[in-house]
C-alpha cells in the first residue's frame, strides 16, 4: 500500500530488522536453547529461515532437536511470520500431519507485535513444550519428519 | 513501507547487518578463529582453524564436554552441522556461537557430565529422580562425579573448612549427584547387614528425641515401628535401589490421582504440615534442611493411605552420608501403607540409620578418601568436630549398649575383612573402644586441639620409629590386647601415654588402617588418666628420675603423669618449678 513518508522513515526497515536477527542467531543471543538462521545464506530477501528447539529438560520432548522452517512474508515485522515444524511433534497447535503452527493456537503468534522476532517465536513454542497440556503426550519417533 | 531487497542490503547477509564490504574477509589460508559452544548450561570458546570441518570441530571440544563426538550435535543458525559441513560452509566465522546438544545414549538428559549409570536404571521414568539431581551445583565441576575418585576432588573443595558438618553435607551432594556412588554403597555389604536388622533400626529411631516428640504427637508412627512387617518392608526396599525408584513413581502417581479428588488437596496439604515436616525437619537437620520444604503443595502421607508426591526437583536427602543420623528415623515410616513421610524420605531415614563408625572406616580404603584421611589427620579440628557432633554421641551410645552388635558391624567391615589379623585383635577391643568413646574424658581430650596434636605428634614419632627401628617398639608387635602396661622401655611417651592397644605390624596394613591403630591408640591413650596407680606404670621413669637427682618422688610422680611418661618434659617440669 502507500506509506507516509513519516512511516517510512518511523519504522525500521524490514531488512535491517531481518540482520539484526541474523546476527542474534549467529550469536547465540539467549540460553541456548533455541537457534535461528537463514535457509539459505544467499537469500536476499531473507524470507526463508530455519530455526532449532532443543527439548526441554523433564519433558517428553527432552533432548530431541526439533527443527523448524519460518518464514518472514513481505510484511514482516508487521504480520506474523509462518512457522512450521519439520520434525514430527505432537503438540497442541501443531498440525500433525504437516507440521504447520496454527497461528490462532499459539499466543504469540495470534497476538503479534512488531516487536517479536523470530527467537520468541522459538522460545514459545518451547514454552509451550513444558505446558502441562504439552509435556507428556506421547510423540512419534525421534528424527522423524514431515513429508512435505 | 519496509522495502524488499537489495535498496539498504548489503551484499552478502551472512556477513553481518549493514556492514557494506565484508570486512571480514576470509583469506584462504587457515586462520585460527575462535567460535563459543553453548550448551543450555553453558559455554566455552574454542580455537580452531577456520577451515575445520564439523567432524574436526567436534573432536577438538569432544574433550571438554566429556563425550563421544558422536554424541555431539552442533547447531547453527537453525541448522544442524553434519559432520561432513565444514565450518566456513555454514558461515561460521570469528565470534560467533554454536549450539551444543550431547546425546547421551540410555540416559536422556541435555548435559554430558552426568555419566550413564551402570547399575542401571530401570525406566526412564524411574530416571526422574534422577535427573532431580541434576540441579546440583556439583554437576557441572570437573570432579569426575560418578567415579570414587570425585572424593578426592572434596579435598580441593575447601577441606580447609574445620567444619564438618560442611565436609558432610558436599559428601552428601557428591553423593546425590552419583548414583554410582549409591549403588555402589547400597550394594556395600556392611550396609546390607545393617539395614536387614529391624531391631537395631528402631533402636536406632527411638533414640532421636525429636522422634520421640513425634511419636508422641502421632501415635500411628509408633504403630508402625513397632510394626515388624512394615520395618522390614521398609528395610526392604531402601535396601533395593531399584525398588525404591519403583515405589517411589508410584506413589508420586497415586499422590496425583489424589490431588485431583476435591478436597484432596487440602488434605495433603495438612498431613505434610503436620506430620511430615517436623519429621523431615528432625531428620534432615544436619543434612542442610528439609528437601521438601520448597514443595509448598503436596507431599505427606500421614494419615491413611497415601504416600507422599513429590514433583519436586530438590535432591533427595542422602541417606548414607557419614556419620549417618539416628535423626533419620523419621522417613522409615512411609513406605506404602499409611505412614508418615514420603517414600523418598524413607530411604533416608533407614539409610542414615545404617551408618556406623565403621561406615566411615569402610570408605576409607577408597582411594579417594586418602586425600581426605590426610587432611583430617592433618586438622584434628575436623575430628574434634565430627566427635562432638550430637547425633555421633547418641549413635555410639546405641552401639555401646549393644556391643555384640557392634563387633559385628566393626568386623563386616571391608577394611577389616582385609586383615583378619586386625579383626582378631579388635574385636576383644570393641567393648573397651565403646567404653572409651562413651567417656567425657576421651571426649574431652578429643575435643581440646592441642590434645589431639600433640596425640598425633605421638603416632606420628611411633610411625618413624616404627620403620626406622622396629626393634626398639615392641609395642608395636601383636601382644595380649587391653594390657595397659607401657610397652616399651625406651619409647619416649607413646609406649606408656599408648598402653599398648596392641597392633599388628603398621609395615603391613595400609595408611588406612594405620590411622584405624592409631585412632585407637589415641583413645586408649586418653583414657590413661583413668589406669591405676601410675606409680606403678611410671616406675622405670621415677628410677630414672631419682638417679638423675631428682629426689622429690612425689614431685615426679606428679610430673610424669602430667607429662604422660614423658621423661624429658617430666624433668622440664620440675625443673621448672624449683626455685634457681
Amino acid at each position: 500500500g502507500s506509506a507516509t513518508l513519516g512511516e517510512m522513515i518511523l519504522k525500521v526497515p524490514r531488512n535491517f530488522r531481518l540482520l539484526e536477527e541474523l546476527e542474534e542467531g549467529q550469536k547465540g543471543v539467549g540460553d541456548g536453547t533455541v537457534s535461528w538462521g537463514l535457509e539459505d545464506d544467499e537469500d536476499m530477501t531473507l524470507t526463508r529461515w530455519t530455526g532449532m528447539i532443543i527439548g526441554p529438560p523433564r519433558t517428553i520432548y527432552e533432548n530431541r532437536i526439533y527443527s523448524l522452517k519460518i518464514e518472514c512474508g513481505p510484511k514482516y515485522p508487521e504480520a506474523p511470520p509462518f512457522v512450521r515444524f519439520v520434525t514430527k511433534i505432537n503438540m497442541n497447535g501443531v498440525n500433525s500431519s504437516n507440521g504447520v503452527v496454527d497461528p490462532r493456537a499459539i499466543s504469540v503468534l495470534a497476538k503479534w507485535q512488531n516487536s517479536y522476532s523470530i527467537k520468541v517465536v522459538l522460545q514459545e513454542l518451547r514454552r509451550l513444550m513444558m505446558s502441562k497440556e504439552n509435556m507428556k503426550l506421547p510423540q512419534p519417533p525421534e528424527g522423524q519428519c514431515y513429508s512435505n | 513501507m519496509a522495502e524488499n531487497g537489495e535498496s539498504s542490503g548489503p551484499p552478502r547477509p551472512s556477513r553481518g547487518p549493514a556492514a557494506a564490504q565484508g570486512s571480514a574477509a576470509a583469506p584462504a589460508e587457515p586462520k585460527i578463529i575462535k567460535v563459543t559452544v553453548k550448551t543450555p548450561k553453558e559455554k566455552e570458546e574454542f580455537a580452531v582453524p577456520e577451515n575445520s570441518s564439523v567432524q574436526q570441530f567436534k573432536e577438538a571440544i569432544s574433550k571438554r564436554f566429556k563425550s563421544q563426538t558422536d554424541q555431539l550435535v552442533l547447531i547453527f543458525a537453525g541448522k544442524i552441522l553434519k559432520d561432513q559441513d565444514t565450518l566456513i560452509q555454514h558461515g561460521i566465522h570469528d565470534g560467533l556461537t554454536v549450539h551444543l546438544v550431547i546425546k547421551s545414549q540410555n540416559r536422556p538428559q541435555g548435559q554430558s557430565t552426568q555419566p550413564s549409570n551402570a547399575a542401571g536404571t530401570n525406566t526412564t521414568s524411574a530416571s526422574t529422580p534422577r535427573s532431580n539431581s541434576t540441579p546440583i551445583s556439583t554437576n557441572s565441576n570437573p570432579f569426575g562425579l560418578g567415579s570414587l575418585g570425585g572424593l578426592a576432588g572434596l579435598s580441593s573443595l575447601g577441606l580447609s573448612s574445620t567444619n564438618f558438618s560442611e565436609l558432610q553435607s558436599q559428601m552428601q551432594q557428591q553423593l546425590m549427584a552419583s548414583p554410582e556412588m549409591m549403588i555402589q554403597i547400597m550394594e556395600n555389604p556392611f550396609v546390607q547387614s545393617m539395614l536387614s536388622n529391624p531391631d537395631l533400626m528402631r533402636q536406632l529411631i527411638m533414640a532421636n528425641p525429636q522422634m520421640q516428640q513425634l511419636i508422641q504427637r502421632n501415635p500411628e508412627i509408633s504403630h508402625l515401628l513397632n510394626n515388624p512387617d512394615i520395618m522390614r518392608q521398609t528395610l526392604e526396599i531402601a535396601r533395593n535401589p531399584a525398588m525404591m525408584q519403583e515405589m517411589m513413581r508410584n506413589q508420586d502417581l497415586a499422590l496425583s490421582n489424589l490431588e485431583s479428588i476435591p478436597g484432596g488437596y487440602n488434605a495433603l496439604r495438612r498431613m505434610y504440615t503436620d506430620i511430615q515436616e517436623p519429621m523431615l525437619n528432625a531428620a534432615q537437620e544436619q543434612f542442610g534442611g528439609n528437601p521438601f520444604a520448597s514443595v509448598g503443595s503436596s507431599s505427606s502421607s500421614g494419615e491413611g493411605t497415601q504416600p507422599s508426591r513429590t514433583e519436586n526437583r530438590d535432591p533427595l536427602p542422602n541417606p548414607w552420608a557419614p556419620p549417618p543420623a539416628t535423626q533419620s528415623s523419621a522417613t522409615t515410616s512411609t513406605t506404602t501403607s499409611t505412614g508418615s513421610g514420603s517414600g523418598n524420605s524413607s530411604s533416608s531415614a533407614t539409610g542414615n540409620t545404617v551408618a556406623a563408625a565403621n561406615y566411615v572406616a569402610s570408605i576409607f580404603s577408597t582411594p579417594g578418601m586418602q586425600s581426605l584421611l590426610q587432611q583430617i589427620t592433618e586438622n584434628p579440628q575436623l575430628i574434634q568436630n565430627m566427635l562432638s557432633a550430637p547425633y555421633m554421641r547418641s549413635m555410639m551410645q546405641s552401639l555401646s549398649q549393644n556391643p555384640d552388635l557392634a563387633a559385628q558391624m566393626m568386623l563386616n567391615s571391608p577394611l577389616f575383612t582385609a586383615n583378619p589379623q586386625l579383626q582378631e585383635q579388635m574385636r576383644p577391643q570393641l567393648p573397651a573402644f565403646l567404653q572409651q568413646m562413651q567417656n567425657p574424658d576421651t571426649l574431652s581430650a578429643m575435643s581440646n586441639p592441642r590434645a589431639m596434636q600433640a596425640l598425633m605428634q605421638i603416632q606420628q614419632g611411633l610411625q618413624t620409629l616404627a620403620t626406622e627401628a622396629p626393634g626398639l617398639i615392641p609395642s608395636f608387635t601383636p601382644g595380649p590386647p587391653g594390657s595397659t602396661g607401657s610397652g616399651g622401655p625406651t619409647g619416649p611417651t607413646a609406649s606408656s601415654a599408648a598402653p599398648s592397644e596392641t597392633t599388628s605390624p603398621t609395615s603391613e596394613s595400609g595408611p588406612n588402617q594405620q590411622f584405624i591403630q592409631q585412632m585407637v591408640q589415641a583413645l586408649a591413650g586418653a583414657s590413661a588418666p583413668q589406669l591405676p596407680n601410675p606409680e606403678v606404670r611410671f616406675q622405670q621413669q621415677l628410677e630414672q628420675l631419682n638417679a638423675m637427682g631428682f629426689l622429690n618422688r612425689e614431685a615426679n610422680l606428679q610430673a610424669l603423669i602430667a607429662t604422660g611418661g614423658d621423661i624429658n618434659a617430666a624433668i622440664e617440669r620440675l625443673l621448672g618449678s624449683q626455685p634457681s
